[in-house]
This record gives structure tokens, C-alpha cells and sequence, in this order.
């Protein structure tokens, strides 16, 4: 073999994020997940499409519908790969490997998020022909998909961070993955409030700071109400500050990115 | 600290209430295959996380291959590790496992591809190259960890139980493998396994472990002695003869007793005269004209010092 002097790798976290990547994509895992999204996404389509030609739907509220799933699963999809993490790693004993390479951790943690990101815009790519059905003929099919891409955008960020930091903390999958979908659940629990607990100033306060509600809320005000991209940002502010906040928060769990006890972990 | 391979001193880590390694001071120089040794549990899985900077010491420095530990990255430049029950990512094939810890190690593509495939061949795996590692089987996963650990030439390499879960073949096949890392590479090895009859064989140095403290450190040799273990030789004669021998023996004032084998007599030795008993019984026998089948002597082995340092303390 030729001996050749090695200094550590300039991007350790490229290479991860690559690598991972191929595990994802070529694994078949996001593919998987892919499929079963499209087939909600297709699901979604029939029903707000027929519900709209019987006109119990106007066409926008048909729009706004599945383009708030489309946005709201396909950034679940980022936080069921990133809850895989690092606890995946752990579980199957693959996260001593890892450690061992001359890497920063918070380059590993880099590394996965950026992969685990990917999923986001292909998600959204095969969301773009149901939008554009539902959405023809009504000229909303450009806002929709930047309202969509953006928010989703600010969520997949915002759930990267989240997945990254509760995998580190987990011992097993299956914990990181509860908690995920729990905290996910609690989320999403303020856009299923009835209007009359939406109205009023308590109301507004309660969606305002839930990332998930603020985000899709403003969706419909673009989609539905017709209203302009920057007339209602300060809707988008709580999804930026939760992204913000959740990748410092994910970069941050790098310390916790360690194996537990002596015996094999 | 420049001039060993390994130099610890008072490293130390606790989980909890339970102190899994106390104040280890270890020097190794370059070049040794190095037996660290202990019961379960004695914190030799601890002990070599730590050294690789898996872990962080609660107390203590040390430096591998020149590089000190609040240098982790580097250090870990320069080391290669087995880890005990290391897992594997099943869907990936052995190359392709390789080359991504190559890359990591900061091979260039070309390099990578190239270090893959040599270490592939030299440890046997070349034909499973393209095959997923789900599909290997314990010897050639160990094999493959093996190769990992290699990619980025170490100076220092511990291997953690690389021979368990192995059948006898595949441990004589890792212990090949060992070997070969020691003399061809000239890396110092720290090898931590069972297989105390094999220590004997390629360990140059052995440390024993327990309860998280050195409990003894030298040569095989060194060891042994010092741990005084009890010594009993045993002798076969044909069995019609045994009596006769047992006269013999203890007409020269010799510890001899039979045992319930017919033909098998035991004599007591002690551990500061063991040989000139051992030769003192042999020409007995022999003056008395009885022929000596075998002769085995039990105790003065590693395993036997081994087992009298652990269950003491």
C-alpha cells in the first residue's frame, strides 16, 4: 500500500453529508418515505379536488389544503430522518466508528443535518403537480409554491435541529422517535384549535409563537386571502426564530454526540 | 512525553457511583504488541476509549503517538481502533465502507479507492469487496473492522476483543492478522482479548486489569513469576507402574501423590526450586527404570497468574 501522509479532511462534514446522502437515497429509505408521501399527497388531491368541483370547497381553500399537508408532512419527513440521527448510530453500534474519525462532532452533526435536508425539497419537487392541478386556472400556482417552499423551508430547518438535538440525547430509536412525533403532535395541536379558540388576542398570541401554526396560517393568507407576500411576513417571524433557534440547538447537542458507559454502546 | 507510543498518567473515569478506570499510569514504546488484559468489567473498554479520545478522563493526561490528548482530532489522525462489538451499516459494501473512512481520515478519492482496495486484499476480503456487509459474517466483519482501523496507516492501533464471538479458525486468522500489523506496519498494538495462550505467544508486554486499576505490568515472564501462582507437575507412567513410580518419587523426599487417573501421579512444586524438583522427580523415574510417558506442568502460565491476580483483589 503506499504510505501517504495524511492531514485531517478540510469538510468533514461534506463528506458525512454525502455519505449520507447515498445511505438515504440509494438505501431506499427516502424513497420509501417519498412514496408513502406521494400517495397522501395524491389521496389529498382527489378529495379536496371533488369536494371542490361539488363546490363545497372554493378552489383557493382546495389549494390551501393540500399545500398545508404537503408543507407540513414534508417537513415531518426531515424530523423522522433526523431523529435517526445519532441514536440510529447508536443503537446499531456504528457510533463509535464515527467518533473515531479525526472530525469535530459538531462537523458530524453538520454533516447529517444537511443530509437529512435533502429529503425537504424532493419532497416538495413531488408536490408541485398536485399543487399546480388544484391551483390552475385560479393564477395562485407561483405563490403557492414560494409560500410553500419558504415555509416549508423555515420548518424542515426548524425540525432538523429538533431531530438532531432530541437523537443525541436517545439511546435507542425508539425514544427519539416518540418524542419527536410527541413534541411534533403538540405542534401541530394549536392549528387544530375551533376558529372561536383562534380569535382574539390570546388566540392570535397562541398561533403566533407555535411555528407550525404561524407558518400555515400565513400560507392561507397568501393562498386563500390573496394578500401579498410581505403583508403579513410578521407571521413567518416565529418560524424563523424556531429555525434559528432549533440549529443552534441541533449544533449545540454535538456535545451530547458521545457514547454511554464503558461496554459497547 | 515524545519518545513513547502511549504515555498515560493518573487517567481516570467514573460513571456514576462506579469508577470504571482509577488513576492509570501506562508508558509503552513504540513498536510492542502490548496484551491489556482484565476480567469483564476490569475497565479495559473504558481505558481504551479513553486513550483514543472517545471518552473524556475525568482526571489525569496522556499523549498517544506523541499527540496530547487536549489534541483530539490530531490524535485520532494518528491511531486506529477496533472497537469492542463494533456495528457495521448492513446495506453498504465492505468497499464502499472503507472508502468513506478513508475520505474521513482525509484521503483524497484516488488514495481512498486505492487503500480500500489494498487493505481489502490484505485481510482477506477482497472477493466480498462488492458484497453488503450484511451479509458477512462475524469473522469477516471483524476482518473489515480490522481494515478500518488501518486506513490511515496508524502508529498506534488498539484492538478491542478483535478474536470474540470468533471460532478457533477465525481467532487464529485474527491473531495472524495482529501479528502481521506489528511486524509489517511496525505499529505498536494494544491488544485486548481473552485468548491468554495467545497473549503468551505474540505479546511482548502484557497489563492486567482489575476493577479498574493496573494490577500488573511487564513480560509474560515478568507476570508470572511475580504472581507466584501455585505450581503441580504431573507425570504419566504406565499405569502398572504407578505404584512403583510413586515409591520412587517419595524416596527421594519428593510431594508425589496419585490422582484418580490411573497412571497420573501428581508432585508438588514450589515456585522457587520448581525445576530443580521437575529434574530431581525425571531422574528418579528414570533411575528406577520406569518409563515417563508425559509430563505436563500446571501453573507458570499467564492464565494461571492471571486468574490469582483478579480473584485476589
Amino acid at each position: 500500500m503506499t504510505a501517504v501522509a495524511l492531514s485531517p479532511p478540510r469538510r468533514p462534514g461534506l463528506i458525512v453529508a454525502r455519505q449520507e446522502v447515498r445511505d438515504h437515497w440509494l438505501g431506499g429509505r427516502a424513497l420509501g418515505l417519498l412514496f408513502a408521501f406521494s400517495l397522501l399527497l395524491g389521496a389529498m388531491t382527489y378529495l379536496t379536488a371533488t369536494n371542490s368541483l361539488l363546490n363545497f370547497l372554493e378552489q383557493r381553500e382546495s389549494v390551501n389544503l393540500t399545500l398545508q399537508v404537503a408543507v407540513a408532512v414534508g417537513a415531518l419527513l426531515v424530523l423522522l430522518t433526523t431523529a435517526d440521527a445519532f441514536s440510529g448510530e447508536r443503537e446499531r453500534g456504528t457510533l463509535e466508528s464515527l467518533l473515531l474519525a479525526p472530525a469535530r462532532r459538531v462537523d458530524l452533526v453538520v454533516g447529517k443535518g444537511l443530509a437529512a435536508l435533502t429529503i425537504w425539497p424532493a419532497a416538495f419537487l413531488v408536490s408541485i403537480p398536485y399543487i399546480w392541478f388544484l391551483a390552475r386556472g385560479v393564477g395562485i400556482v407561483g405563490v403557492a409554491l414560494a409560500g410553500g417552499f419558504l415555509v416549508g423551508s423555515l420548518l424542515a430547518l426548524f425540525l432538523a435541529g429538533l431531530g438532531l438535538f432530541i437523537s443525541s440525547l436517545s439511546g435507542s430509536n425508539r425514544v427519539s422517535l416518540s418524542v419527536s412525533l410527541f413534541l411534533l403532535l403538540a405542534l401541530f395541536a394549536p392549528t387544530q384549535l375551533p376558529s372561536g379558540a383562534q380569535q382574539g388576542w390570546a388566540g392570535d398570541l397562541f398561533i403566533r409563537i407555535d411555528p407550525f401554526s404561524s407558518g400555515l396560517h400565513y400560507l392561507g393568507k397568501i393562498v386563500v386571502d390573496g394578500h401579498g407576500a410581505g403583508q403579513d411576513a410578521s407571521w413567518l417571524v416565529s418560524p424563523v426564530v424556531a429555525a434559528v433557534a432549533a440549529v443552534l440547538l441541533g449544533l449545540g447537542a454535538s456535545r451530547f454526540v458521545t457514547l454511554r458507559g464503558g461496554g459497547p454502546s | 512525553m515524545g519518545e513513547t507510543a502511549l504515555e498515560a498518567h493518573g487517567i481516570a473515569k467514573a460513571f456514576g457511583e462506579i469508577r470504571a478506570v482509577e488513576a492509570l499510569d501506562l508508558v509503552v514504546p513504540p513498536g510492542v504488541v502490548l496484551g491489556f488484559l482484565g476480567p469483564n468489567g476490569a475497565g479495559k473498554t473504558t481505558a481504551i476509549r479513553m486513550l483514543t479520545t472517545v471518552l473524556q478522563p475525568d482526571a489525569g493526561t496522556f499523549t498517544v503517538a506523541g499527540v496530547h490528548h487536549t489534541r483530539p482530532i490530531e490524535l485520532r489522525q494518528r491511531v486506529g481502533v477496533l472497537p469492542e462489538s463494533a456495528g457495521y451499516p448492513e446495506r453498504q459494501t465492505g468497499e464502499e465502507f472503507l472508502l468513506y473512512h478513508a475520505r474521513l481520515f482525509g484521503h483524497t478519492r484516488g488514495s481512498a479507492r486505492e487503500t480500500a482496495r489494498s487493505l481489502l486484499a490484505e485481510t482477506g476480503l477482497t472477493d466480498r469487496a462488492s458484497s453488503a456487509i450484511g451479509g458477512y459474517s462475524r469473522g469477516m466483519r471483524q476482518r473489515l473492522g480490522i481494515a478500518r482501523a488501518l486506513v490511515n496507516e496508524p502508529a498506534v492501533v488498539f484492538l478491542d476483543e478483535p478474536t470474540l464471538g470468533l471460532d478457533p479458525s477465525g481467532q487464529r486468522q485474527m491473531l495472524g492478522l495482529v501479528r502481521e500489523i506489528a511486524e509489517a506496519r511496525g505499529a505498536t498494538v494494544v491488544l485486548s482479548t481473552h485468548l491468554l495462550a495467545e497473549v503468551e505467544e505474540i505479546c511482548g508486554r502484557v497489563v492486567i486489569l482489575n476493577r479498574g486499576r493496573i494490577v500488573a505490568d511487564g513480560t509474560v515472564a515478568e507476570i508470572v513469576r511475580r504472581a507466584a501462582a501455585p505450581r503441580q507437575g504431573r507425570f504419566s507412567v504406565p499405569p502398572e507402574q504407578a505404584p512403583h513410580a510413586l515409591e520412587a518419587l517419595r524416596a527421594q523426599g519428593l510431594e508425589a501423590t496419585t490422582n484418580a487417573r490411573p497412571g497420573e501421579l501428581d508432585l508438588a512444586l514450589r515456585a522457587e526450586n520448581s525445576d530443580d524438583i521437575v529434574r530431581a522427580a525425571l531422574r528418579a523415574l528414570l533411575d528406577a527404570g520406569i518409563p515417563v510417558i508425559g509430563l505436563e506442568l500446571e501453573g507458570g502460565r499467564l492464565s494461571d497468574a492471571f486468574l490469582a491476580m483478579t480473584e485476589r483483589t
